[in-house]
C-alpha cells in the first residue's frame, strides 16, 4: 500500500497546479467478524482506502475525494478540486497548508494483528459461544482486525506516514430474563488479548447480576468502571475546543489556568506512554506532543486547530491519545470506603443536556450493583443520570489502576460520591 | 454487466446457495460555512461493489473497488471462503431466507434541477447570505451553516435473477445559530433533515427568509426562564420533534433484527417481542404508524432494498396495536414463514446491508385540527418544537427527551418561551397518552440521515412524518 501512496503522491505533486494542497490518503484493511444469539450473522473482509485533496488559490479553497489510486481517477480529482476552489468565495480564515515538522516516532503496529486472520476470528468467537452455552447464556459481539495507514502530504513541505494495528473484540451477554453484561476492549497486539481472561471477566460480571430491584433516583457514591469512565469523561471532548470556549459556548469559556475540575482528576496525551499507541499527527499536519488537558484539577490546554492557533498566535494541538490518570485503590477498597453505593459497568446513550452548563445525561447498561458495607449485595434496575461533568471530577473519592480500555486509551476505575441520578427506569 | 455475471456465475460455481452484488457509485457534495469562513467545500465520489454470498446457511461479505474480472473473482472466492468459515458456528440450519422473486427494474429519484450542476456560486452565495443575516444580531456569535447534496447510482444483481438500477439523489441544508450572554450560550437550528429531491426543493425552502426568525428564537431562548420542577402536564410536540421520537421509540423497537436480539451488543434489543404482535398496545387508538418504502420523498426510497425485495407500504402500529416489524429476507424467517418488508439497506458499498427502519410515519388525525385549537384546548402544557437532547435505553423503554424551542401553555395560550426543558417518559405511556392528532393538512416530514446502527456502524437514511399531536399528562420539566 505504501508504494501506491507514494506513487499517488508523486502525481499529485506533478499534477496539481494550484497555489497550495494538502494530500491526505488512507487505507482500511478490515476483517470483521459479528456473531449474535449463539451464531456468526454477519462476516466481512476488505480493504478500502480514500484519496483525499485539499487545495487553494490564494484564500480560496476546494476539495476532493475518491476511492481509487487509477491515474485518470486522480487526475480527476486534482481537476475537481481545483475548479471548487477556482469558483469558490475567499476564506477569511483561510491558513497556508503545513510546513516541514518533525513528527515523533511511534510504536502503533503488530506483526502479530496484522498477520491475525478469519479463521482466528472465528476461533475467538467459538470459546466465546462455548462458554456462553455452557451457562445457557446468549452472546452477540463483533471480532474486528484492521490495519490502518494514513499518510499526509503538503505542497509546504509536511509529509508523514503512520501505520496502526488493532484488534478488537466486544461481547454481551445475555439470559432470557433479567442478566446482560458487557465486556469490550481493543489492544495493538492480539497477544495481548487473552479471550480466557476476558471470558472469565465476562462470566464474573454475568454472575454477580441477580435478579435487579429497584431502587429510587437520587444521588449515589458511585464505583464507574473503566468502560463507564470512559464514556463519561470523553463526552467531555465534544465541546473541548478552545475556538468554542472563547466564544462562550461551551462550559470552558474563562477556565483556562483554573480549578474547573477535581485535584484528582488529570487528563493527558502522552507521546511514550506505555502499552498505548499514539497519533502522531493529525490531519491537519500538527505533530502530537505531550499535552496536560487538565492537571490535578486544573485546566490546562483546550483543542485549537491550525486556522484558530494562528489567529489568536497559540500553538495548535490535537488528542493523539487518551489517558486519565489512575490510583492505587483496588475495587474492594472504594467499596470499603463508603457505607453503600452502586457499581456501574457501562454507560449508555449519552447526549448533551446543556453546553454551556457541561451537563450530559445517559443509563447505566451492561449490569449495575448495589453494595453495601464492602460487599456487593444484589443488582438494581437501571437508572438515567443527568450530571455535570466538572461537577462529578469535583467529587471523585479514589481512583484505580489505570486500565487499557482501547488500544490508544487508559483510563482507571473511579469512587464518586454524590452522582446524580435523575430517573429510574423499568428494567 | 460482464462483472455481474462473472461474480454471480463464480459465487454459484463455488457453491453459493445464493449471492448478490451491489455496485455503487457514490457522489457527495458538501459545503461547511462557519460564521463567513467556508470550512470545507467538497466533492467526495466513491465507487466500488460488495459481493454477498450464502453459504451453508450463513452469510459472506466482501468489497473491492478495482472493476477487473480477476478481482471480481477474487472478491467472490473471498466472500465464500468467509461464508464456509461463518458457517462454523450456527444455530440449526443456519440464515435462511424470505422467499422472493426476481426483478428487472429501474429506479430514479423525481428531481426537476438536479444539484451537482448548481453552479457552486449560487449555493455559496446563498449560505452566506443567511450567515450574514444571523451574524447581524449582536447576540449570535456563531452561525452554522452546512449543505449536502448526494447521489447514488447503484445496480443490484442477485442470483433470483434479479436485475435492479436506482440513481437516488437527496438534498439536505442544515444551519444553526448560537446565540451567547454573559451567563448562558443557546442555540437554534433549522434542520428538516435530507429530502430526496433536486435543488428545486432548497429554493422552495426560502431560507433567506427563515434566517432571522432562527437567530432571534436562539436570543429569546438566552433570556427565557427554565421551566422549573420536573412535574405532570400536556405535552404538544411538533412534527419535526415528533420525527425524533417516532424514530428512537417505534422505529427502532420495531425492527425485527433487533427483535432477534442481532443488536444486542451495540444498539440493543427490543421490547417490542414476537408474542406481544397483534396484542400490545403500543398506543391509544388514534395512533397508527405505517412503514412506508414508497413515498417519493422519503430517504428510505429506492424502489427496492438491498436484498432486491421492492418498496412496500404497510401498518407497524394500527389503531394502537402493534401490527407487524420491519424486516429483511434474513430476519424474517426467524420469526415466521412471511415475506420481507423490504428494510435490507446497506449505506456503502463496502457495508454489509442490514435491517434498517423504514420511512415510517404517523397517519394524521382524521378530524378537523389545527394546531392552534389543540393550544387553544390545553390547559396547562409545553410545546415543543425541533429536537434537541435525546437519550433512550437500550431495549427502547424508557426515554428523556429534549426539543430545540419550547413555549409554556396556559390557559390555551402560549404565555412565554422557556429553555432547557426536558420530558421523561416510557413506552407502553408515551403513546397511550396521545390524545389528539392534527389533521393532514398539517402533515410534515423530517428526514434522518446519520441513523447509527450496526457494527461496524452505518449511518442510515429514512424520513418520518406526523401533524403535530398532543400527549397527556406526561411527566416535564428542568433537568433534575
Amino acid at each position: 500500500m505504501k508504494k501506491e501512496i507514494q506513487k499517488a503522491a508523486k502525481f499529485i505533486e506533478k499534477h496539481c497546479t494550484a497555489d497550495d494542497y494538502t494530500l491526505s490518503v488512507y487505507s482500511y484493511d478490515a476483517e470483521m467478524t459479528r456473531y449474535a444469539q449463539n451464531m456468526i450473522t454477519q462476516n466481512m473482509s476488505g480493504l478500502r482506502h480514500g484519496v483525499s485533496l485539499d487545495v487553494s488559490y490564494g484564500n480560496k479553497t476546494g476539495s476532493a475525494r475518491i476511492n481509487s489510486f487509477d491515474e485518470a481517477e486522480l487526475k480527476r480529482m486534482i481537476e475537481t478540486a481545483q475548479n471548487i476552489a477556482k469558483l469558490n468565495k475567499p476564506d477569511p480564515e483561510f491558513v497556508p497548508s503545513a510546513k516541514k515538522t518533525k513528527i515523533p516516532k511511534t510504536d502503533n503496529i503488530s506483526e502479530n494483528t496484522a498477520k491475525a486472520n478469519m479463521k482466528d476470528m472465528v476461533s475467538v468467537i467459538k470459546q466465546i459461544v462455548d462458554n456462553a452455552e455452557k451457562k445457557k447464556a446468549f452472546v452477540s459481539g463483533l471480532v474486528t482486525k484492521t490495519v490502518t495507514d494514513f499518510y499526509l502530504k503538503t505542497k509546504n513541505g509536511f509529509e508523514a506516514f503512520d501505520t496502526s494495528t488493532e484488534f478488537d473484540n466486544s461481547m454481551t451477554m445475555a439470559d432470557n430474563k433479567s442478566k446482560e453484561t458487557k465486556v469490550s476492549r481493543s489492544v495493538k497486539d492480539i497477544n495481548d488479548y487473552c479471550v480466557k481472561d476476558e471470558i472469565a471477566l465476562l462470566n464474573s460480571q454475568f454472575d454477580a447480576l441477580t435478579k435487579p430491584k429497584k431502587i429510587e433516583a437520587g444521588q449515589y457514591n458511585v464505583i464507574l468502571r473503566p468502560q463507564a469512565v470512559l464514556n463519561f469523561f470523553m463526552f467531555l471532548l465534544y465541546f473541548f475546543d478552545r475556538k468554542t470556549a472563547d466564544y462562550g459556548i461551551s462550559a470552558m469559556a474563562g477556565q483556562t489556568g483554573k480549578n474547573m475540575f477535581g485535584k484528582k482528576f488529570t487528563l493527558q496525551s502522552r507521546l511514550d506512554e506505555k502499552d498505548i499507541t499514539v497519533s502522531p499527527f493529525s490531519g491537519g499536519g500538527v505533530a502530537a506532543r505531550n499535552i496536560d488537558w487538565v492537571k490535578d484539577g486544573v485546566l490546562r490546554e483546550l483543542v485549537t486547530d491550525r486556522s484558530y492557533a494562528a489567529k489568536i498566535k497559540a500553538e495548535p494541538n490535537f488528542i493523539s491519545n487518551i489517558i486519565i490518570r489512575g490510583g492505587k485503590a483496588t475495587e474492594e477498597e472504594m467499596m470499603k470506603k463508603v457505607k453503600n453505593g452502586l457499581i456501574i459497568n457501562n454507560f449508555w446513550y449519552i447526549r448533551n443536556v446543556s453546553t454551556r452548563k457541561n451537563e450530559i445525561t445517559g443509563l447505566t447498561r451492561d449490569g449495575i450493583y448495589y453494595f453495601e458495607n464492602g460487599k456487593i449485595k444484589h443488582s438494581v434496575n437501571n437508572l438515567r443520570f443527568n450530571e455535570i461533568i466538572h461537577r462529578a471530577s469535583s467529587n471523585i473519592l479514589m481512583l484505580g489502576k489505570e486500565f487499557n480500555i482501547a488500544a490508544n486509551t487508559k483510563v482507571p476505575t473511579m469512587l464518586i460520591k454524590d452522582f446524580t441520578f435523575a430517573d429510574t427506569t423499568t428494567f | 454487466m460482464d462483472h455481474i455475471e462473472v461474480a454471480l456465475d463464480h459465487a454459484q460455481s463455488l457453491g453459493a446457495e445464493y449471492a448478490d452484488i451491489r455496485i455503487q457509485k457514490t457522489r457527495k457534495e458538501t459545503i461547511y460555512l462557519v460564521d463567513l469562513s467556508l470550512k470545507n467545500t467538497s466533492m467526495n465520489s466513491q465507487h466500488g461493489y460488495g459481493i454477498r454470498v450464502m453459504k451453508n446457511g450463513a452469510w459472506g461479505f466482501a468489497h473491492s473497488s478495482i472493476f477487473t474480472k480477476d478481482e471480481v473473482k477474487k472478491t467472490v472466492e473471498s466472500a465464500v471462503k468467509v461464508a464456509e468459515l461463518s458457517a462454523k458456528i450456527k444455530k440449526g440450519k443456519g440464515i435462511r431466507l424470505a422467499p422472493e422473486r426476481g426483478y428487472i427494474d429501474t429506479y430514479s429519484t423525481k428531481i426537476r434541477i438536479d444539484p451537482f450542476t448548481v453552479p457552486l456560486s449560487e449555493k455559496v452565495d446563498l449560505m452566506l447570505e443567511v450567515n450574514k443575516t444571523l451574524m447581524n444580531y449582536a447576540k449570535i456569535k456563531r452561525a452554522f451553516f452546512m449543505l449536502e447534496n448526494y447521489n447514488d447510482d447503484k445496480f443490484f444483481a442477485s442470483t433470483l435473477g434479479t436485475r435492479i438500477h436506482s440513481n437516488i439523489y437527496y438534498v439536505y441544508p442544515m444551519i444553526i445559530a448560537s446565540a451567547v450572554d454573559k451567563n448562558d450560550s443557546q442555540s437554534r437550528q433549522f434542520d428538516p433533515g435530507g429530502y430526496a429531491a433536486g435543488w428545486e426543493h432548497i429554493l422552495k425552502m426560502d431560507l433567506i427568509e427563515k434566517a432571522p426568525s432562527i437567530a432571534e428564537e436562539a436570543i429569546m431562548k438566552l433570556e427565557a426562564d427554565e421551566p422549573g420542577e420536573i412535574r405532570r402536564r400536556d405535552l404538544i410536540l411538533d412534527p419535526h420533534h415528533l420525527g425524533l421520537t417516532m424514530h428512537e421509540s417505534v422505529g427502532h423497537p420495531t425492527e425485527l433484527d433487533r427483535v432477534l436480539g442481532w443488536e444486542a451488543d451495540m444498539a440493543g434489543v427490543s421490547f417490542a417481542t414476537p408474542e406481544k404482535l397483534k396484542k400490545y398496545r403500543y398506543g391509544s387508538d388514534i395512533v397508527n404508524f405505517v412503514g412506508d418504502n414508497t413515498l417519493s420523498f422519503g430517504l428510505a426510497t429506492a424502489g427496492y432494498d438491498d436484498d432486491g425485495v421492492p418498496g412496500q407500504k404497510w401498518y407497524i402500529i394500527k389503531e394502537g396495536i402493534l401490527n407487524e416489524y420491519g424486516s429483511t429476507r434474513d430476519s424474517r424467517p426467524f420469526l415466521d414463514d412471511g415475506m420481507s418488508r423490504g428494510c435490507c439497506r446497506a449505506t456503502n458499498y463496502f457495508d454489509f446491508p442490514i435491517n434498517r427502519i423504514p420511512n415510517l410515519y404517523l397517519e394524521p388525525g382524521k378530524k378537523r385540527l389545527s394546531p392552534q385549537e389543540l393550544i387553544a384546548d390545553t390547559e396547562d402544557g409545553i410545546y415543543i418544537e425541533g429536537r434537541g437532547s435525546f437519550s433512550i435505553d437500550q431495549h427502547r423503554v424508557n426515554f428523556q427527551f429534549g426539543g430545540d424551542m419550547f413555549w409554556e401553555i396556559k390557559n390555551g395560550k402560549k404565555v412565554r418561551p422557556l429553555k432547557d426543558v426536558l420530558y421523561k417518559s416510557n413506552n407502553p405511556e408515551f403513546w397511550n397518552s396521545c390524545d389528539a392528532i392534527c389533521d393532514e393538512r398539517y402533515w410534515k416530514d423530517f428526514g434522518v440521515n446519520n441513523c447509527g446502527k450496526g457494527q461496524p456502524m452505518q449511518a442510515s437514511r429514512m424520513t418520518h412524518g406526523a401533524s403535530t399531536a398532543r400527549f397527556k399528562n406526561i411527566r416535564v420539566g428542568g433537568s433534575k
